[in-house]
């Protein structure tokens, strides 16, 4: 601990290769990322902008 | 344990001393920075919610100029200069090439910010001539002293020596490696600063060309549209410099604390080689309700700006992979349970991974500020500083703050005063920041305008289609106390940290990438190509609105004339009466809450 | 170039993520008909306003069956007219311009938003329907008074409408 280092930081207890890991944790992750970013785009663009007064047509 | 210490890894500075000193005293000055402008941070916070207000409003400029520059030019720029120096030193495995350049370049910096700083606070002196109110874009025709503008030239000039270093040092390199892939972290400073070279053409021109002599009264007008367009040709770019130290650390050291290794060296280097290309071509997505400017080249710039979400997007995925390598190296299973396995309790690793989580929030945001006319809804609104406090105001700042409990004890061989303390830091600024950032964005919804010391109106009230404005006034005001709270607790920190017995062994070593640069082309590495097609991306995007601006309105447009940033003497409280007023307003709000 | 699959497959899907947010503001750039504050408004003379054709009287004038003019001056730190009065039912295509620094122009809650820059006059084109009134605030800082510049929009029943710069 008073060497900066945690003892947590130090339980490896396997070594994978990268033709072992497949990041599928980050696939589900980046999903969820993706479809929050989808929804709040359609409701910003459409809800807020579009249906907000005094559109700027010239 | 007590063996360990003796075999420990060495440390950074155990293996280069002089290099270390010179990491450190940037990192001391950006962190000088950092607490200063945090003060100024809680002073607008607090004022511009009307929760407390001790200084006359016209100040209120004053101290958010003092807060932007010192901030997102000394906090951060400082910061940059520290840990690429550390970075290339310690990828190469060799040290600078003459230490006395490496404290030249520091020691401009150091003036260059002196000068500006001096300048802006100038501003509280009624008295003097001293002004710099003109925040940190500075758009002419508002005008400040010449220190100001003179400081930043010298600032600037400070990190392109800075620059040079570090490209010497990888000359050096090479004449030993021939045959050798750039080293990551080398690689990514390299193509940081080629970037940066070309981005600070922008500035260069404007300050030095037409701000600095204007200043001195040796030309007598300038044309603001052009001084404008020049600071946003630097000032996408700046945002992608403060980044790329955070991108450095995410890329290269968050691995090694998550447990694991980095999951792909070529797409980080893919992902700089993008930035390069794509930082600066976009600046004009500043300026989409801007006059004076065709559709058509807003339209070129949301496109650049669109596709350079690309690299940011794909560096979530590799960043967060390596982080589940490392999760489920340590045992760690599930699709989401691997996030259980991470070491939560290491500061550094806490305070990187809620800096990625704000990140995201605030990528979203950055893609509604550049969807060209969607822009209309939120330009200059309160939704833009929501914005950039989750990017570079916690994105970047929080990384940072996060990777000195990392770094700090491998430049002095002193172990962190306190670990919990620092573990509660990064998560009271990542609560503060989720207030206020979010009091922000929805006050902007509602129109309420950034930059503003009092946003209350005497003809209209904003309307609020949720919550309250005084809710979310509080809101914001509970933000940025917290924030602030946060920032002391961080300095305070690293600054008890001298206090501590020196130790050896507090090497912390870095793990190499699952996939190496050898899985990459060796093009990635050719500098001299990426430069070379950064440059013409440049020319293509600013040629013809550079050209339209001048043909419209001139070099110098002499109908505009100076409006120098003067305070008011009558009507100016000075500095004495505004604080024995702000003490006595203090004591009314203490005894008001005492029974 | 060794690169896992579920990166390729994040690489495709965030290009077209890309591709749907440039459809998204084309789409409201054609479809929608929302043009961006450009340069046909054209520049002006900031320190001989008052000799322009277009801005020696800022005004709100008719040029056409439902169609206004409004000739609008942002300055340290006012906006003249003030208020601007409008009829309703009718597009009204705003002029900005300013004889000093930088401001900014937004119809409070609304999209109408724009800069204001000396040398180079702003038009926004906006369609107003009912009765009502907006503020108007200066969104860009323009000097130690910036806070105190508010203007309004006056929307007023058409039969209670005159054009003309009365302030
Ligand atoms: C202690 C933490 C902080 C607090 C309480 C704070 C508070 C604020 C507030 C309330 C504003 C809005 C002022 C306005 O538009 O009227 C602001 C602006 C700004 N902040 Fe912060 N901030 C903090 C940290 C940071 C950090 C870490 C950065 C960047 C590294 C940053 C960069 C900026 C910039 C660039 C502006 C805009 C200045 C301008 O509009 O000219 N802030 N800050
Ligand atoms: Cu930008
Ligand atoms: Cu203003």
């Amino acid at each position: 601990m008073q060497d900066g280092r945690d003892m947590e930081e130090e339980q490896t207890v396997r070594e994978l290769s990268h033709d072992e890991f497949d990041p599928n944790g980050t696939l589900a992750l980046i999903a969820v990322y993706f479809v929050i970013l989808l929804a709040m785009w359609v409701f910003m663009y459409f809800v807020e902008f579009l249906g907000n007064e005094l559109t700027v047509v010239g | 344990m007590g063996s360990a210490l003796e075999t420990g890894t060495p440390s950074f500075v155990d293996r280069f001393p002089q290099e270390a000193s010179v990491v450190k005293a940037a990192l001391t000055s950006s962190f000088i920075a950092l607490f200063l402008g945090a003060v100024f941070g809680l002073i607008q916070g607090l004022h511009r919610t009307d929760v407390f207000r001790f200084l006359d409003s016209q100040y209120y400029y004053t101290v958010l100029t003092a807060h932007g520059v010192l901030m997102v030019v000394s906090f951060t720029i400082f910061f940059l200069v520290g840990i690429f120096t550390w970075a290339v030193v310690r990828s190469l495995d060799r040290p600078v090439e003459d230490i006395r350049y490496t404290w030249a370049w520091y020691g401009l910096m150091v003036v260059g910010t002196l000068m500006a700083v001096v300048a802006i606070l100038g501003g509280f002196v009624p008295s003097t001539e001293l002004s710099a109110d003109v925040l940190y874009t500075f758009y002419a025709p508002l005008q400040a002293h010449p220190l100001f503008y003179g400081g930043l030239a010298i600032f600037i000039i400070g990190t392109w020596l800075a620059g040079a270093d570090w490209f010497r040092s990888w000359y050096a390199w090479k004449q030993e490696h021939p045959d050798e892939r750039i080293p990551l972290q080398t690689f990514m400073v390299l193509t940081t600063m080629l970037m940066w070279y070309i981005a600070t053409i922008g500035i260069a021109i404007a300050v030095v060309g037409f701000l600095l002599p204007w200043s001195l009264g040796l030309i007598e007008s300038v044309n603001p549209l052009l001084t404008r367009t020049l600071f946003w040709f630097w000032g996408h770019p700046v945002v992608y410099f403060w980044l790329m130290p955070a991108y450095l650390l995410w890329y290269t050291v968050l691995p090694s604390i998550s447990g694991g290794r980095l999951f792909s060296d070529p797409l980080a280097r893919v992902v700089f080689v993008l930035f390069l290309l794509l930082s600066t071509p976009v600046g004009i997505h500043h300026q989409y309700v801007d006059p004076g400017i065709a559709e058509g080249f807003k339209l070129i710039a949301m496109t650049n700006t669109m596709f350079l979400l690309l690299p940011s997007l794909l560096t979530a995925f590799t960043v967060v992979a390596s982080m589940e390598h490392g999760a489920r190296q340590r045992g760690g299973s599930g699709l989401f349970g691997w996030l259980r396995a991470l070491p939560w309790r290491n500061p550094a690793f806490t305070g990187m991974a809620l800096a990625g989580l704000m990140f995201a929030a605030g990528g979203f945001s950055g893609m509604i500020n550049a969807g060209m006319n969607i822009n209309y809804l939120i330009h200059n609104t309160l939704w833009v500083p929501g914005h950039f406090h989750l990017t570079v105001g916690t994105a970047v700042a929080l990384t940072f703050m996060a990777a000195s409990y990392w770094l700090w004890p491998q430049l002095t061989n002193k172990p962190l005063f306190s670990r919990p303390i620092a573990l509660t830091q990064t998560v009271v600024w990542f609560v503060g920041m989720a207030l206020m950032s979010n009091a922000m964005h929805v006050m902007g919804l509602f129109g309420v305008p950034r930059r503003t010391a009092e946003p209350q109106y005497e003809g209209f009230e904003f309307v609020a289609s949720f919550g309250s404005i005084t809710e979310l006034r509080m809101q914001l005001a509970l933000g940025a106390t917290l924030l602030f709270i946060s920032t002391v607790l961080f300095v305070s920190n690293i600054a008890l940290s001298t206090g501590s017995p020196t130790r050896t062994g507090l090497g912390q070593p870095l793990s190499k990438p699952l996939s190496p640069a050898a899985d990459s082309p060796e093009v990635l590495d050719n500098l001299k190509l990426w430069f070379g097609i950064a440059m013409v991306l440049v020319v293509l995007a600013y040629m013809l609105p550079l050209a339209s601006i001048v043909g419209d309105s001139g070099v110098i447009d002499r109908g505009v004339s100076a409006a120098p940033v003067m305070i008011d003497l009558l009507t100016g409280l000075n500095p004495v009466t505004a604080v024995t007023e702000a003490v006595s307003r203090l004591s009314v709000a203490i005894v008001g809450v005492v029974p | 170039m060794n690169i896992h699959s579920y990166e390729k497959i994040w690489l495709v899907v965030a290009i077209l993520l890309i591709v749907g947010f440039i459809s998204t503001v084309t789409y409201g750039a054609t479809a929608v008909g929302i043009d961006m504050v450009d340069d046909e408004g054209g520049t002006v003379n900031a320190s001989a306003l008052d000799e322009d054709p277009r801005f020696s009287e800022p005004r709100v004038e008719q040029v056409g069956d439902n169609e206004y003019e409004a000739y609008v001056i942002a300055q340290q730190y006012i906006f003249n007219p003030d208020p601007i009065r409008v009829p309703a039912n009718s597009t009204v295509t705003f002029f900005i311009t300013s004889p000093d620094v930088i401001h900014g122009f937004e119809i409070v809650g609304t999209n109408a938003n724009t800069m204001v820059i000396p040398g180079q006059v702003a038009k926004i084109t906006v369609n107003f329907n009912d009765p009502g009134e907006y503020g108007i605030v200066c969104h860009e800082y323009c000097g130690s008074g910036h806070h105190t510049m508010e203007g309004s929009v006056v929307v007023q029943p058409e039969d209670e409408f005159e054009p003309g710069g009365d302030e």
